[in-house]
């Protein structure tokens, strides 16, 4: 046989030889699906209004189909982005001593490691200490204000030092010594118990940026622990949160903490045995009706 | 009916000799009077094989084709029942020489060179087919030197374009003569070269081609 003869019987035998693959089939090409158009719901139903008025979480925000309306979607993403900013920030060295603060720090060394390390957040490095046991630091004191980072440097550095002198003037107001105004940076909440002992202070408050949420890349939150020392738990400490304008402002805030530490003094502990019942300020049961003000423009309608 | 890629055998249709042919005839033909005594005649329907035949002719007895022309529009519309698509004449100085020289070429068309089927129908032929090593003939038709290899491509015009180009980019070869629609019969044809093995894959590549658009002519 040829060699052009064995060639083509090779091919034809490639190619299926008398029972081929039949030709592909011929589909037309299937339609786009209709556009269906929803309309944005103006009506919202009277339980989703209610639901939402006693919370600034997004409840009975609607639906537009099977999903999210738009104007919703770019809100959340917008108020999202917003947090990770915050959560990227980092408190600048010299912040603290441009506002007339003492600066310490924890024994985190970056950002990073404050992110992955709690721990470490938790502890106030050699240098620190060493600032704390210096002279023009006042110790054996009623209450050591504490400005931090926490998880938003933004918040720190927007109403930080409002917060921190409106509640130390409280507190003076009363009749409290009050220590050196401290900020730390890379702090957790629980570095007020080190810094507390350090200065011997009864109560230890932490003014600390608040970890971001939706439309809250700048609130604050305070804790506040009486006989701070190293092995506190939660349960020893009060806290109170959303300290933003949208929230409780600074300034009201200032003046609830201020009743806190003085319920503290008055009753020699804090945290879960606290007894709340005649704080002044702290209200007790359901919250009143709330208004949702989003944090970014961009004409969605999360309210 | 015949299966995809069948052989489609070559029919002689008519072999005749001239042991001592007229000066006239021999000088109208193209033949040489002071080399060329005798001829050998061949008709048959498929023409691509023919002219491969004649060239392996030449590779086996001391003749020289003179003369093989195609004829218009192919074998389906002949001028008579004997006429094919094709008249090859071979020259030699002897009766000896042509009838080996016609024994070669009918062996030639009985058992190497053919179209093949590149549809179930049979409608649609293709010819590719790889010469091992260039006889007298073609490689003095294609500029080539003796004994090289060559693949020699036919098929219809749409098949021939889309398939020259396939053999072209499947493998390490050059055109060595290309012959656009429509030739006499209508088809259209490739000459290229490079190593046997190049030259193998390009034949393959080009019937491949053809028997996918035959299948799909609008694909």
């Amino acid at each position: 046989m040829s060699r052009t003869r064995e060639l083509i019987a090779g091919l034809r035998r490639d190619l299926g030889e008398a029972d081929p693959a039949p030709p592909a089939i011929h589909v037309e090409r299937i339609p786009d699906p209709p556009v269906r158009v929803f309309p944005s719901p103006t009506d919202r139903p009277r339980v989703a209004h209610q639901a939402a008025a006693h919370t600034t979480a997004l409840v009975g925000i609607g639906r537009v189909g099977t999903r999210y309306a738009t104007s919703v979607v770019l809100q959340f993403q917008a108020e999202l982005a917003v947090a990770h900013a915050a959560v990227a920030e980092v408190l600048p060295d010299s912040w603290a001593e441009e506002n007339g603060l003492i600066g310490v720090t924890s024994r985190v060394t970056d950002h990073r490691q404050f992110l992955l390390r709690p721990d470490l957040g938790r502890r106030l490095d050699e240098p620190s200490l060493a600032r704390l046991a210096e002279d023009d630091v006042p110790k054996d004191i009623d209450v050591q204000p504490i400005l931090a980072d926490g998880l938003s440097a933004v918040a720190c550095m927007g109403a930080g030092v409002e917060l921190l002198s409106a509640f130390s003037a409280a507190c003076r107001e009363r009749g409290f010594s009050v220590g050196a105004p401290l900020c730390a940076k890379f702090a957790r909440v629980w570095l007020q118990d080190e810094i507390g002992a350090a200065v011997r202070a009864k109560v230890a408050v932490i003014l600390l940026g608040e970890r971001p949420g939706l439309g809250t890349g700048d609130g604050l939150s305070a804790y506040l622990v009486h006989g701070p020392q190293l092995g506190r738990t939660d349960g020893d400490r009060n806290m109170m949160s959303n300290i933003h304008e949208r929230g409780v402002p600074p300034v009201e805030a200032a003046s609830r903490l201020a009743s806190l530490v003085a319920a503290m003094l008055e009753q020699g502990r804090s945290g879960v045995t606290l007894d709340l019942a005649d704080v002044a300020g702290v209200e007790s049961g359901l919250r009143p009706p709330q208004v949702r003000v989003p944090l970014v423009e961009t004409g969605g309608d999360l309210a | 009916m015949s299966g995809i890629l069948e052989p489609l055998l070559p029919t002689v249709l008519s072999v005749r000799r001239i042991p001592n042919a007229a000066a006239a005839l021999l000088e109208a033909y193209g033949a040489d009077p002071d080399k060329h005594v005798s001829l050998g005649l061949i008709t048959c329907d498929q023409d691509d094989a023919l002219y491969v035949a004649l060239d392996e002719a030449t590779k086996h007895a001391a003749v020289d084709v003179i003369f093989a022309r195609s004829f218009y529009a192919g074998a389906g519309v002949a001028s008579g029942p004997i006429s094919g698509e094709i008249l090859g004449v071979i020259a030699a100085a002897d009766p000896d020489e042509i009838e080996e020289g016609l024994r070669v070429a009918l062996r030639c068309l009985e058992h190497d060179a053919c179209f093949y089927a590149a549809d179930d129908a049979g409608a649609t032929a293709v010819f590719p087919h790889v010469i091992t090593s260039l006889g007298r003939y073609l490689s003095a038709e294609a500029g080539l030197s003796e004994g090289v290899p060559m693949a020699y491509l036919v098929a219809p015009p749409m098949e021939a374009t889309i398939a020259l180009d396939a053999a072209l980019k499947a493998a390490n070869v050059r055109a060595v003569k290309v012959f656009p629609p429509p030739s006499e019969t209508n088809f259209a044809a490739a000459w290229l070269t490079g190593s046997l093995p190049d030259c193998e894959v390009a034949a393959l590549a080009y019937a491949e081609a053809v028997v996918e658009v035959a299948r799909e002519p609008k694909g």
